[in-house]
C-alpha cells in the first residue's frame, strides 16, 4: 500500500502510528521506508558519505560496522543502517516498517527521544508501523488504522484508551480489565509505576 | 534434562526454550544448523510457493480469510508458513523472531497447539515477554550465552536483564514492586494470578 497516500493530508512534523496487516511501499522520492534492506557492499559504500560515522552513530552503531556487508548483519543492524542511511538522505518523511521488533528496551526508549528530536528540530514526519500500541501511545500524535487496504479510522492521542478493543492489547491493559473484571473501580494507567500506586491506594482503602 | 543440540557453543535442551538475544546477534548461522538437524525453521523471510493447510486447521486458529487472501502482507505471511507445518512429522520447531510480529492469542493458541502435540519449541527473540511463553531461557549477547535456566530463576537477574537493555517482563517487574509495598509475597508470571490473589 502506497504510504503517501496514507499520510500525505496530515500536518508534517509530527508523529504518527499505522497498524494494520499491509505491506507498506513508497514510489515517492520524499519518503525513506526504514526496513532491514540488504546491499552487495560494505555499510561505508552503500551510505557513501563523509557523514556516516555521525547518521551510524545517531542509529546507535558503532564505527566498526563500516566495514562489514550485509550478509555479516543482525536484522537489527540492517534496520539501523537503513535508518542511518535516511538520515543522511534527508528526506522528509521517515517510516519505520516494523522497527521496533529488533531493538531492546532501552533502544526503543532512545529511538523515541530521537523520533521527537527529528520532528521538533529537523522538521521530519515520522510514521511508525507497528502492531504494538505501546510503542505508539505515548508518542505518537494520530493512530490510523488501516482494513482492507483502506484507512478505518484516525484515533487522536486524547481518545487511545476508548479504543483499546480494536488492538492487540498492552499488557498492562489486560491486567487492567482483569482488575475491572472483579467489579473493582480501576481506571486505565499506560505506565506501571502509575498503575502500582493506584493498587496501593485501593488496598490501603480496602 | 539432556543436549538436544550444540549450536555455536550453546547447548539447547531437551525442554522448551526461548532464546532471548540482543539485537546485534545475527542467527543465520544457528538456522542452517537447525535446518540441517531435520527442525522446522520458521523465519521472516522464508516463503513457501505455496501452502498446504487443512480447512480444519484454518477453523481451528480462526484465519478462514486467509484461504482465499490474494494480497498477501509479510504478516499473513508468517501466519500461512506456520499454520502449513503444523502437521509436519518434524518433532523441534524453531521459530526465529516471527512470534512477536503476531498478535498474542494466534501466537499462544501456535504454542499450545505445538505442545499438545508433543513438538519440541525453540522462540528467538527480542521481546522480553515472549520469556514468558516456554521454561527455559538461554539469553545471549554478543554470540555468548549469558544466562540459562529455568525462566522463574533467570528472570530473578534484574540488573543484568537490564544491564542488557530489557525490562523485565510486566507482571514480574509489577509483582516484584508489589513485594516492596508489602501487597504481595512472590513474584507471578500470569496476570490472572496476581489478580485473584490481591483480590481473593
Amino acid at each position: 500500500m502506497e504510504i503517501a497516500n496514507i499520510i500525505e493530508s496530515k500536518p508534517k512534523s509530527n508523529i504518527y502510528g499505522l497498524v494494520g496487516n499491509i505491506n507498506l511501499t513508497s514510489n515517492n522520492k520524499n519518503y525513506n521506508i526504514i526496513t532491514d534492506t540488504k546491499f552487495n557492499s560494505t555499510v561505508k559504500e552503500y551510505l557513501n558519505s563523509p557523514k556516516d560515522t555521525s547518521s551510524l552513530k545517531m542509529a546507535l552503531l558503532k564505527d566498526e560496522i563500516l566495514t562489514k556487508k550485509s550478509s555479516e548483519l543482525s536484522i537489527g543492524d540492517l534496520k539501523k543502517v537503513s535508518l542511518a542511511k535516511a538520515l543522511i538522505e534527508n528526506k522528509e518523511y521517515i517510516v519505520l516498517d516494523y522497527f521496533d521488533k529488533e531493538l531492546t528496551d532501552k533502544e526503543k526508549s532512545y529511538f523515541k527521544r530521537l523520533w521527537k528530536k527529528l520532528t521538533v528540530d529537523y522538521k521530519k514526519t515520522i510514521i511508525i508501523f507497528t502492531n504494538d500500541i505501546t510503542s505508539l501511545w505515548d508518542i505518537a500524535k494520530e493512530i490510523i488504522l488501516i482494513d482492507k487496504n483502506k484507512v478505518s479510522y484516525t484515533i487522536k492521542e486524547e481518545a487511545y484508551t476508548k479504543v483499546l478493543d480494536l488492538f492487540d492489547k498492552a499488557e498492562i491493559t489486560k491486567f487492567i480489565e482483569l482488575i475491572q473484571a472483579k467489579g473493582i473501580d480501576m481506571k486505565y494507567y499506560y505506565e506501571s509505576n502509575e498503575l502500582l500506586k493506584a493498587i496501593y491506594r485501593l488496598k490501603e482503602n480496602g | 534434562m539432556k543436549v538436544m543440540f550444540q549450536v555455536n557453543d550453546k547447548d539447547i535442551q531437551d525442554i522448551d526454550t526461548t532464546i532471548l538475544y540482543t539485537p546485534s546477534f545475527n542467527y543465520n548461522e544457528d538456522a542452517v544448523y537447525f535446518i540441517n538437524n531435520n527442525c522446522l525453521v520458521i523465519t521472516k523471510d522464508s516463503s513457501p510457493q505455496s501452502y498446504d493447510i487443512s480447512d480444519d486447521l484454518y477453523k481451528l486458529f480462526k484465519e478462514e480469510d486467509l484461504k482465499s487472501k490474494s494480497d498477501l502482507s509479510k504478516i499473513d505471511e508468517i501466519k500461512l508458513q506456520i499454520l502449513s507445518s503444523l502437521n509436519s512429522d518434524k518433532e523441534v520447531f524453531v521459530f526465529f523472531n516471527v512470534l512477536t510480529y503476531l498478535d498474542k492469542p494466534f501466537k499462544e493458541k501456535i504454542i499450545s497447539y505445538l505442545k499438545t502435540n508433543n513438538k519440541r519449541i525453540i522462540n528467538y527473540t527480542t521481546q522480553i515477554e515472549e520469556t514468558l511463553l516456554l521454561d527455559y531461557l538461554i539469553v545471549i549477547h554478543n554470540n555468548s550465552v549469558i544466562m540459562e535456566g529455568k525462566k522463574e530463576l533467570v528472570l530473578q537477574e534484574e540488573k543484568i536483564i537490564n544491564k542488557l537493555g530489557f525490562n523485565l517482563p510486566f507482571i514480574v517487574e509489577l509483582s516484584n514492586n508489589l513485594k516492596l509495598y508489602g501487597l504481595v509475597n512472590k513474584t507471578y508470571y500470569n496476570n490472572q494470578e496476581l489478580v485473584d490473589d490481591l483480590w481473593k
